[in-house]
This record gives C-alpha cells, sequence and structure tokens, in this order.
C-alpha cells in the first residue's frame, strides 16, 4: 500500500496533469458562477472531453477540478448579487450578499475562497488518509440513519432561526408543505397538484433559491428609485486581514469537520452541510445576532463546510463502486471509460493511478487557491457597477438562470411566485432559511422514512431497537439537543433585547 | 453597391438552399428525459460525442428531466417533425409508463418512431455472498414460505429494477417486499449493508463485487446465459422480456422518409466505428445494436405486455 502512494504521489506531479486541472477549476468556477448552471451539468458537458484525452490523470483531474471549481464558483454570484449560483452556495447569501453591501465584497469572497480551499484541502488529506478505514462505517449509514440526521437538523433549524420563534415555524411549516407538493414518492399519487402536470414533479430547488433570494433584492433596489449614480456598493472594499482570518479559523476546522462528515454519509449533500456548519457556528459565536446581518464568520462556515464535503464523496465511490449523487455518478462513468472500475478491488488493481488522483485532488487545491485569488479583483468589480445596469444584468441572470437549470417554462413562473414570497416574508421580517431548509429536509426525511417504514416492516419499533441502534441513539438525542439549543438562543435573544433597549 | 448586396443575398440564398437539400445542415438536437449523471446521460455521452463523424452534423444532448420522463417526451412529441429534434428513452419511458401516469397528452406509439436502438442492459438478480441464498430456487422457497417478508431493494417507482421486480413476482406469484432507492447505486449500497435481501443489477456495475465474493448473482435476463455458471431468466421460469431496459433513440412520427433513413444510417454506421465500440466497452455497455425497423416491430408487443402488467399492479 505504501508502495502505490508513493507511486501516486509521484504520478500526481504532472505538468499536463496540472494544466489540465487548472483547466478544469477555472471552467468549474466560471459555470458554478452562472446561476442555473449547476456543477452536475457542468460537469457532464465536459466529461467526452475527459474520455477522448484517454488518460485517468488528466481526464479525471480535469472533473473533479470542474467539480471543486463550481462548488465555490457558486458563492460569487450569492455574495454579489444575492443569487446563489448553485444549491450548495445558498446559505453563503444570508452573510455574504449582507457584507457586500456593506462595501466589504472583497472581505467576503476571499474568506468565501480561502474557507473552501483550507477546508477542501483538510477534507481531502483525511480522505487519502481514511480511505480504506472508513469504508466500512458507510454502508452502517442506511434510510433510517438518514432519516434520523433529516429529523434532527429540522429540529435545530427550528429552534436556532432568526427572529421570534413562532415566525420560524411558521416558514418551517410552509417549507414543509412545499416540498409536498407534486407526486408521492412511494405511490406516485398526485399531491397538491391542482390536476397540472407541470406541478407533478413539485417545485424546483433553483427558482426556488434565486426567486426567494434574489428577486427581493432586485425588486427593493428598484423601489427605492435611486438616482442613477446607485450602486450595491461604493467600493469592493479592504482585503480580508489576516487578524479576521484567524477569528474564524475556529469556525473552519469544525465546519471542515462537519463537511467531511456529511461528504461520507451518501445522499446528505453540500446544501445540507452547509447548513449544519452555518448554525453550528451561529450557536458557537459570542454574537449570535450578527448573522446574516453581514457576518464574516457565517461566510467562512458556510464555504468550508460545503466544499469540504467534496473529498469524502469519493470514498463510497472508490471503494464500494457506489456513487451517492449524480457528481459521482458521474465521476464513475469518467473512471470506468478510462478502464477503472471503482470497486472493491480498485485500490489493489490500479493502486498507484487511484492515489495519484487523490494526490491531484489535494494539490488541485493549490491551483484553486491561485486561481481563485487571481479572479477576486475581477469578480468584486461586479459591486460598483451602476444599478441601472447591474439590474437588468442580474434579472436576465435570475430568468436565464432558471430556463437554463431545466429548459422548463413552468420554471419561470416558479421563480416569479417565490420572488413574491420572498419580497412579501422580508417586508413582514420573516426569515426564509427555515423555509427553504424545511423544503429541502423534509422532502429527503419523508423519502426516507418511507423507506425506513418499509424496510422495518411490522413493526418499526422493534426494528429501531433491534437492528438500528443508531437511528434510535439519534432521534433520542433529538429532543434533549434541541432543548439546550433552544435555550441558548432565547436567553441570547433576550440578552440581544435587552442590549438594545438600554 | 446595391448589386453586391442582391449578389450575395442570392449568394446566401443558394448556399442555403444547398444546405436545405443536405439533411442534416445544422447541429441535431437531442433529448434526454433524464437527469445529469444517470446511466442515459452516459451512453448519449458517449455516441453523440462519435455520431458527428457520420453523420456530418453534430448532436447536442438536451436534459429535460422531470415528471417521470413525461416532460422531455411531450417536448420531443411537440418539436417539429424535421429530423433535428430526437429523444433517447427507454422501453420504460415509451411503453410502460402511459398505462401507469394519467396520461392525456400522448401516445407514444403513434408520436414517436424508432430511429435505431443503441443498446440494451440486461438485469441480473442479485444477493449478498454470505446470503444463505445459493440459488434463485433457495429464494424462491423462502420467499414462497414468508410472503412480502424478504425486502428487494430497487431503483425507483416504475424505473427498471421496480419492473423487473413486479414482473418477476408477477410471472413466479411471489410477493417480495419492494423498497425504493434514489437509483441503482443506493439499492447496491442497501443490499451490500445487508439493509435488504436481495435486489437488481446490471452485471456490468458489479463486475469486482462478483469477483471478490461480496454479491451473488441469481440469474440473468433473457433466455441466454450471460454469466458463466449462472442460469438465464428463462431457465428460471420467468418469461423473456423481464429485465431488458431497450436504450432507443427515436424521432417524432412524420419525420421526412429520407431523414428518417438517413439518421438509421448514420447509426448503422457508428456500430462498425471502433472507437464508438471501445468506448462502450470501457463503460461496460454492450452494443447489441438494432435497426429502427426491426425495433418497432418489438414495440408493438412490449406495449400490450406492459398494459397488462400496469393493470395488474394498480389493480393490487
Amino acid at each position: 500500500m505504501l508502495e502505490s502512494l508513493l507511486a501516486g504521489f509521484e504520478a500526481a506531479l504532472r505538468i499536463d496533469t496540472f494544466v489540465w486541472m487548472t483547466g478544469g477549476l477555472l471552467l468549474g468556477m466560471l459555470m458554478g458562477a452562472l446561476p442555473g448552471f449547476t456543477t452536475t451539468m457542468g460537469m457532464s458537458v465536459l466529461m467526452p472531453i475527459a474520455f477522448l484525452v484517454g488518460d485517468p490523470l488528466i481526464g479525471i483531474p480535469f472533473l473533479i477540478g470542474v467539480y471543486k471549481g463550481g462548488i465555490y464558483g457558486g458563492s460569487v454570484p450569492a455574495i454579489l448579487i444575492s443569487m446563489p449560483g448553485t444549491a450548495a452556495s445558498v446559505v453563503t447569501v444570508f452573510d455574504g450578499h449582507e457584507l457586500a453591501k456593506q462595501g466589504k465584497a472583497r472581505k467576503a469572497l476571499e474568506m468565501a475562497l480561502f474557507a473552501s480551499v483550507a477546508s477542501d484541502f483538510c477534507s481531502d488529506l483525511l480522505t487519502l488518509v481514511m480511505i480504506i478505514p472508513v469504508a466500512a462505517v458507510v454502508l452502517g449509514f442506511g434510510p433510517p440513519e438518514i432519516a434520523a440526521i433529516m429529523f434532527l437538523s429540522l429540529v435545530i433549524v427550528s429552534v436556532t432561526s432568526t427572529g421570534p420563534a413562532l415566525k420560524g415555524l411558521i416558514m418551517l411549516g410552509l417549507g414543509l408543505w412545499f416540498g409536498f407538493v407534486g407526486a408521492d414518492p412511494f405511490s406516485a399519487m398526485a399531491r397538491y397538484t391542482f390536476g397540472t402536470s407541470e406541478l407533478y414533479d413539485g417545485f424546483h430547488l433553483i427558482p426556488m433559491l434565486i426567486g426567494l433570494f434574489a428577486l427581493p433584492e432586485i425588486f427593493n433596489a428598484v423601489r427605492i428609485g435611486e438616482t442613477r449614480g446607485g450602486r450595491v456598493a461604493s467600493l469592493v472594499g479592504e482585503r480580508l486581514s489576516g487578524a479576521e482570518l484567524k477569528r474564524s479559523v475556529r469556525t473552519i476546522v469544525r465546519s471542515t469537520g462537519i463537511g467531511t462528515v456529511v461528504g461520507l454519509v451518501p445522499g446528505l449533500g453540500q446544501t445540507v452541510a452547509a447548513m449544519m456548519g452555518y448554525i453550528a457556528a451561529k450557536n458557537a459565536s459570542k454574537h449570535p445576532e450578527n448573522f446574516g446581518k453581514g457576518e464574516l464568520d457565517g461566510v467562512a462556515a458556510a464555504e468550508a463546510a460545503n466544499n469540504a464535503v467534496n473529498g469524502p464523496t469519493m470514498v463510497p465511490l472508490l471503494t464500494l463502486g457506489i456513487p451517492g449523487d449524480n457528481v459521482t455518478a458521474l465521476l464513475l462513468g469518467a473512471f470506468m471509460m478510462q478502464g477503472l472500475r471503482p470497486g472493491p478491488t480498485l485500490l489493489e488493481s490500479s493502486g498507484p493511478i487511484v492515489f495519484g488522483i487523490l494526490f491531484a485532488m489535494l494539490l488541485a487545491n493549490i491551483i484553486f487557491l491561485i486561481a481563485g485569488y487571481l479572479t477576486i479583483p475581477l469578480f468584486t468589480r461586479v459591486v460598483t457597477i451602476r444599478k441601472t445596469l447591474l439590474i437588468p444584468i442580474t434579472i436576465m441572470l435570475a430568468f436565464a438562470g432558471t430556463y437554463l437549470a431545466r429548459s422548463n417554462p413552468f420554471d419561470i413562473l416558479t421563480l416569479i411566485s417565490f420572488g413574491v414570497v420572498g419580497i412579501v416574508a422580508k417586508k413582514a421580517d420573516f426569515d426564509v432559511m427555515p423555509m427553504v431548509m424545511g423544503f429541502i429536509l423534509g422532502r429527503e426525511l419523508e423519502y426516507t422514512f418511507g423507506q425506513t417504514i418499509s424496510l422495518a416492516g411490522d413493526s418499526l419499533l422493534q426494528y429501531a431497537f433491534t437492528e438500528r441502534l443508531g437511528m434510535t441513539a439519534i432521534v433520542i438525542a433529538t429532543p434533549v439537543l434541541g432543548t439546550l439549543l433552544g435555550r441558548r438562543m432565547n436567553r441570547l435573544r433576550r440578552q440581544d433585547l435587552a442590549r438594545r433597549a438600554l | 453597391m446595391g448589386s453586391r448586396r442582391v449578389g450575395l443575398f442570392l449568394a446566401l440564398l443558394f448556399a442555403a438552399a444547398q444546405a436545405s437539400a443536405q439533411y442534416p445542415a445544422r447541429p441535431i438536437t437531442l433529448i434526454t428525459p433524464y437527469a445529469a449523471g444517470g446511466s442515459h446521460d452516459l451512453n448519449a455521452r458517449v455516441f453523440t460525442t462519435f455520431i458527428q463523424r457520420h453523420l456530418g452534423q453534430a448532436m447536442i444532448i438536451k436534459l429535460v428531466p422531470g415528471e417521470a420522463g413525461q416532460k422531455g417526451t411531450l417536448e420531443a412529441i411537440r418539436a417539429p417533425a424535421d429530423g433535428y429534434t430526437l429523444i433517447f428513452t427507454d422501453n420504460y419511458r415509451d411503453q410502460l409508463y402511459q398505462h401507469t401516469f394519467a396520461n392525456e397528452f400522448y401516445d407514444t406509439n403513434a408520436d414517436l418512431i424508432s430511429v435505431a436502438r443503441i443498446n440494451y442492459g440486461q438485469v441480473g438478480l442479485v444477493v449478498r455472498g454470505d446470503s444463505p441464498y445459493r440459488t434463485w430456487a433457495d429464494l424462491e422457497a423462502d420467499a414462497r414460505a414468508r410472503p412480502g417478508a424478504l425486502k428487494f431493494s430497487h431503483s425507483g417507482l416504475w424505473a427498471a429494477f421496480f419492473v423487473t421486480a413486479s414482473q418477476i413476482m408477477q410471472d413466479r406469484d411471489l410477493r417480495f417486499r419492494l423498497v425504493p432507492y434514489r437509483g441503482g447505486g443506493p439499492a447496491k449500497a442497501a443490499l451490500l449493508a445487508a439493509d435488504v435481501d436481495v435486489s437488481a443489477a446490471f452485471p456490468a456495475t458489479l463486475g469486482a463485487d462478483i469477483e471478490v465474493g461480496a454479491v451473488r448473482v441469481l440469474g440473468t435476463a433473457g433466455t441466454e446465459r450471460t454469466l458463466a455458471g449462472v442460469p438465464s431468466f428463462a431457465e428460471l421460469g420467468i418469461s423473456q422480456s423481464t429485465g431488458f431496459m431497450h436504450r432507443v433513440v427515436m424521432a417524432p412520427t412524420g419525420v421526412p422518409d429520407d431523414r428518417l433513413a438517413r439518421l438509421r444510417r448514420a447509426f448503422a454506421e457508428l456500430q462498425s466505428d471502433p472507437a464508438y465500440l471501445a468506448a462502450m466497452a470501457q463503460l461496460g455497455e454492450n452494443t447489441e445494436y438494432m435497426d429502427g425497423v426491426e425495433y418497432e416491430a418489438e414495440r408493438v408487443a412490449q406495449s400490450r405486455e406492459y398494459e397488462a402488467l400496469a393493470h395488474s399492479l394498480a389493480g393490487r
């Protein structure tokens, strides 16, 4: 094994591998930055290039570059124009765009980049070291455990939402309900579709996110009717200082841990990781009331968590041949086209190449840092564009991005409807985050819970206590954790109110 | 100046006329009613890369997932029948879905015509390597003794493995507890984790798992054996069409005959392109091509069978 490790390291130090990986990273960033153009779509389009090259140490690092770049790239429009480029960057909007409005776009983007690169690097390193021992653990997470994690996440989201608890619960409930629209996943019966075929699939996440986050910003800007000179911010702001970065180190480490674990569980994904990382950071912070109002730590938490997912998703793929999501399914195809068969024999039969790919992944982070750093000054210019120019561009991006995702005209209606929901919510001072999370987590909870019932057969209780102790432990811990977190949040909320009253 | 413009216009007109005489004059759109990353997406990426040489034009994939494939199918049917919009589908989406969902919008048999069957996937029945079921007979005996107790992980409602399991249950008068997963990968993970007793898989995705003894294949679709020592479904008393997923390129009905012929010829030529064959082999897919004319005959038989299956499942 050590020999393959060393051989792999040598194999990764190739100039052509680097050049291709850099190309992949830049393309990925560009695609991630285009709203509606998901990382999966980008990889799928670029896939033929990877197999035409015909060398696994070029083709696969190229695609991995696209993957990494895409997940980071999504944070650029999230910060600059409040439009999450990919679903993974939705949590970045909360604080990222606030910072941009305060004239700190550059700080926010640099924080996003550093957090992404640092966590990506650490999680890749962990992947490389742990790939063999961890593979066995992965199979321990079945639908029952995922359902329990989803349940726990929902409880945490509801007790840690900003503002009055009741408002948070209402939004969460709305999100859950929106998630129910469409065919139910077990009998394909239509729910709340009002007889239309368009709603049969339910609401699509991308138009929903763009509608909720970007349209209210656009509406605000237009309504205020600023004079011609209006800009998002008058300046791109200063660079991120060393002290600021240092302050977020703990958050980055925490989010990296969260993201790594989430990445190992097949099917949880970047959005859930970002949300968990964000909530954990908010909870650990001395000033949770600053979250959502332009807290650099919030950007670091979300971006570190979503990028940390990338490396570990490779573990079930490489060792068991099991793709957890569409991105890894594409990578599986890419591996096979290069004559490599992910699965239990891959490390033995092609150890050096696999370790070579993993090392290339690790080294990609260095290029990632440089490429990202060099492009930030370019991107940040966006905030200084006159609003009379920027708003039409933003509107175009919102609509084009929505259409691009699935070429479905109905999604435009979804976009506008959720835009209205977002505007009303903002006006009534409702936080939309619980709604988005209710939508994402609720669907997942319903599906995995249905699977669990199906697996359990006659007695769910018996199944839970004999075969699914992991799930049972999480479910029992949930109310305890929820109460503790809720109390803490309430206390801080009261302190904040008292401070404001003074 | 004026006459030069007229000349240019005429030249352009001539070029356009010339081009339209030579179909295809512009890239062809291939609708795939699936999400990115699935087996159809991968297969399409491969053949669209190589078809260009045989067609003289690029073929561009347009992913239109949604409504269990109905969205993409409808879009292809509503597209002009000029040979510039095709669809890459499978026999379940083409023939089964219309009997299972409330569908008032189209009838695929009348609205789409086959260009080529690219290949097919043959489903295998799999258990874990340490499973007590050495053969299908063991599994069947236990399933008969305890109806509905054995858990079968499949790739989603009305998808390939679900239909296969349903057909087996119907043919052999058995009852499994069908547990849905989001695709073949998670369904396989459930089997390996011992969450379920039996699953289905395309043997191409199992290569290494069979080698190390992680899984055992109890039977594969069809009348002939495809894996050494593993009986075919026919030997097990499971009907011949069970577990066959045909991947097919189709065009909207009404496409001019010469254009349909041109398309069919290009796909026929593709079968002797070594680069294409090698890429498909790497992907682990077969290249059991079938001419569109031949496949049309097969469709009619499928349609009847699936209608009966859908009605019996819905009545359950």
